[in-house]
């Protein structure tokens, strides 16, 4: 594996995103130039599922204190929404996005100009119908009892077909590529690329096709919602902060030999932590204890990540540099969420710490710390840094680009905070025995409705940042291609 | 090609393992369990749902009451459920082998529902919850799984009746080889 060389980057790079271009606009190198189509389609689809998703999320938290909310139609019960604001966020939001982020990341990198790129947009455009479809059929009919995969089973095979297309077949791609390098980031990404599809193919086929019997159906999500969120989200996030850590503080990654080391540990144990999830379920006690071994033993990626990104960020004023850069503002944000995560999975596997925090809030404030404060933050950052280069334009307001971060920033801090405080609070007192009605803070809820009008703020910001470069920047690309 | 093999092989043992490991090793230990009776000669445990319960299943899903209610008892010191009253022993695999989707739950922003049908009183205190659940519940009310009687009264609708013949289904009362009932 090689280092990521600081002195390839294009030009443009380093220059204030969110700021009026001094001289002329970026050019679009013609890698860029041979994935803009595929990027920026996935780009837009996540941004416009993001805009749903945070409407949703209001809604869903506003009924959590005002049960009568919207509760005159069936259709918009919070059991329903609150499922197709999950699926929407990760399959519409986060999904998109990182598989346009690796397509460019696997381009950059591997500097190959991708042939055929109308297939990648093909993949795409069968995702985001069958995610449509899916949703429709959740808001009419009915949905499936397990996280993430309560759309019906008949979208499955679309969303595997639109993933090969779109995720992996860029990824096979990656062996023609004409350099020999193979940076960390690849490995991510390649990982990540082939583990979604067969996890999802198998998830789907042991729960939802032919079920396994009872109890072990919960096994097997478990199993598919942990390497979906470490494997799949999580890794294709610390793909790209491999990539912008270094270039962007235009560096080398502290102990970056150990970077094999990190991937191969986190790809070798984060499988294995399904069953810590279900302390307490009726599965057997060896299938809860190895999900309880297999998280203790991620504290071994954790320690390796952490002397990679934070050694780095530790050297030559490198946290400074980064709260001045937009993208390594957002990229830093996400570490740290990161480290914070990952702690807190390997500290509440011990039994009897899950015993407090099991079924409340507490585990929601885990998974956000980990889904939205890391992975949706570096891909924040990510686009800050992309969308430039593939549309020629820069982003048209720096204000926004301020709003964006500060408004998202605060309300993660804000519900996750809320929701470990609060669900700590709520478990303990379970744990003395207090009856169940009394343990219910009202008060969170009013803090998360509160959160998820900031979040909304935050990513209408983005997205009129983000659609106002994206629907001003065909004439510019035309000029940055022929320069 | 450089890597891409190694890569690829190495990423499909980490799958792989953990899927031959837990998912084939948890079904060659349960993936042929079925019902038993507690004692010798007893009755075939857990009992069959009634065909009513059954679509009630299908009403539960579909309003994803899962997102709010869990079905399962952890066993004392691992959480205080029983001490809740929300069960009399934990919750075993085998209470789980004739449901087509076990809807085991991941949040409690409800009570467990695992023995509801134990400690629900009648049809009228079930239909009265999930018509007008009482103040200061997070719970909305389900107006459309009832229709007005010509006395005036509420209901349950065809989907309604559905649900609480699945919620009275909901038992694990009943004493199983793996998890007796203490008398």
């Amino acid at each position: 594996m090689s280092q990521e060389n600081p002195n390839s980057r294009p030009q443009g790079q380093g220059r204030p995103q969110g700021r009026p271009a001094e001289t002329g606009a970026p050019r679009i190198s013609r890698v860029d130039a041979s994935v803009a189509s595929p990027v920026k389609f996935f780009f837009a689809s996540a941004l416009l599922w993001l805009l749903v998703s945070s409407v949703l999320a209001v809604i869903t938290a506003v009924k959590l204190h005002l049960p009568g909310f919207l509760n005159g139609c069936e259709f918009v019960t919070f059991g329903r929404l609150d499922a197709i604001q999950r699926n929407v966020f990760f399959y519409g939001w986060a999904s998109n996005a990182l598989i346009g982020l690796n397509l460019w990341l696997l381009a950059s990198l591997g500097r190959f100009e991708f042939r055929n790129a109308w297939i990648a947009t093909l993949g795409g455009l069968i995702w985001n119908l069958a995610l449509t479809i899916g949703v429709a059929f959740v808001l009419l009919d009915s949905q499936n009892a397990f996280e993430l995969l309560e759309l019906p089973r008949g979208v499955a095979p679309a969303f595997f077909v639109a993933f090969l297309l779109a995720a992996l077949w860029p990824a096979v791609a990656f062996a023609r590529r004409p350099t020999s390098h193979v940076f960390v980031s690849q490995w991510y990404i390649l990982g990540a690329s082939f583990v979604l599809p067969v996890v999802y193919l198998l998830a789907q086929l042991m729960v939802l096709w032919c079920p396994t019997n009872g109890v072990l159906q919960a096994l097997v999500h478990s199993w598919f919602l942990q390497n979906f969120l470490f494997l799949w989200l999580g890794a294709s996030a610390l793909a790209a902060v491999y990539y912008f850590l270094p270039k962007e503080l235009g560096t080398t990654l502290t102990g970056y030999y150990l970077s094999t080391v990190g991937f191969w540990t986190l790809f070798l144990f984060a499988g294995w932590t399904g069953p810590a999830t279900l302390l307490g379920s009726p599965l057997p006690l060896w299938i809860q204890s190895t999900g309880v071994v297999a998280a203790v033993m991620l504290l071994i990626p954790l320690t390796i990540t952490s002397i990679n990104f934070f050694g780095t960020l530790s050297r030559d004023s490198g946290w400074s540099r980064a709260w001045n850069n937009t993208t390594l503002r957002f990229v830093a944000f996400g570490l740290v969420a990161y480290t914070l995560a990952t702690v807190l999975q390997i500290v509440f596997s011990a039994r009897s710490l899950n015993a407090i925090v099991r079924f409340t809030a507490f585990t929601a404030g885990q998974q956000q710390l980990l889904t939205y404060a890391f992975v949706s933050m570096v891909i924040f950052g990510a686009a800050y840094f992309i969308l430039p280069r593939l549309t020629g334009a820069f982003w048209p307001s720096a204000k926004l680009v301020h709003l964006h971060f500060w408004s998202c920033a605060v309300a993660v801090v804000g519900s996750v905070a809320g929701s470990l405080v609060f669900g700590w609070s709520q478990g303990a007192a379970l744990a003395a025995a207090k009856p169940f009605a009394d343990t219910a803070h009202p008060q969170a809820a009013l803090l998360s409705s509160a959160c998820a009008v900031l979040f909304l703020i935050g990513h209408v910001a983005f997205a009129v940042n983000a659609f106002g470069m994206l629907t001003s920047c065909s004439s510019s690309t035309d000029e940055g291609r022929q320069a | 090609m450089k890597n891409l093999n190694l890569i690829l092989a190495g990423v499909f043992f980490t799958v792989a393992a953990p899927f031959g490991g837990l998912l084939l090793g948890g079904h060659a230990q349960l993936g042929a369990l079925g019902r038993a009776p507690a004692e010798e000669g007893g009755p075939l445990l857990p009992a069959l749902e009634p065909g009513l319960a059954i679509q009630g299943r299908q009403v539960y899903l579909q309003l994803g009451c899962v997102a709010c209610h869990t079905q399962q008892v952890r066993p004392a010191g691992q959480g205080s459920d029983i001490a809740q009253g929300w069960g009399a022993r934990p919750s075993v695999a085998r209470d789980y082998v004739l449901q087509p989707q076990v809807a085991l739950g991941n949040r409690r922003v409800g009570p467990d529902l695992a023995n509801y049908g134990a400690r629900a009183k009648s049809d009228a205190e079930i239909a009265a919850h999930l018509s007008a659940p009482a103040a200061g519940s997070a719970m909305p009310a389900y107006a459309f799984l009832f229709s007005p009687a010509k006395d005036g009264s509420l209901q349950p609708n065809e989907r309604g009746a559905a649900l609480i013949a699945y919620l009275k289904s909901l038992r694990q009362d009943y004493s199983s080889p793996e998890a007796k009932l203490k008398q």
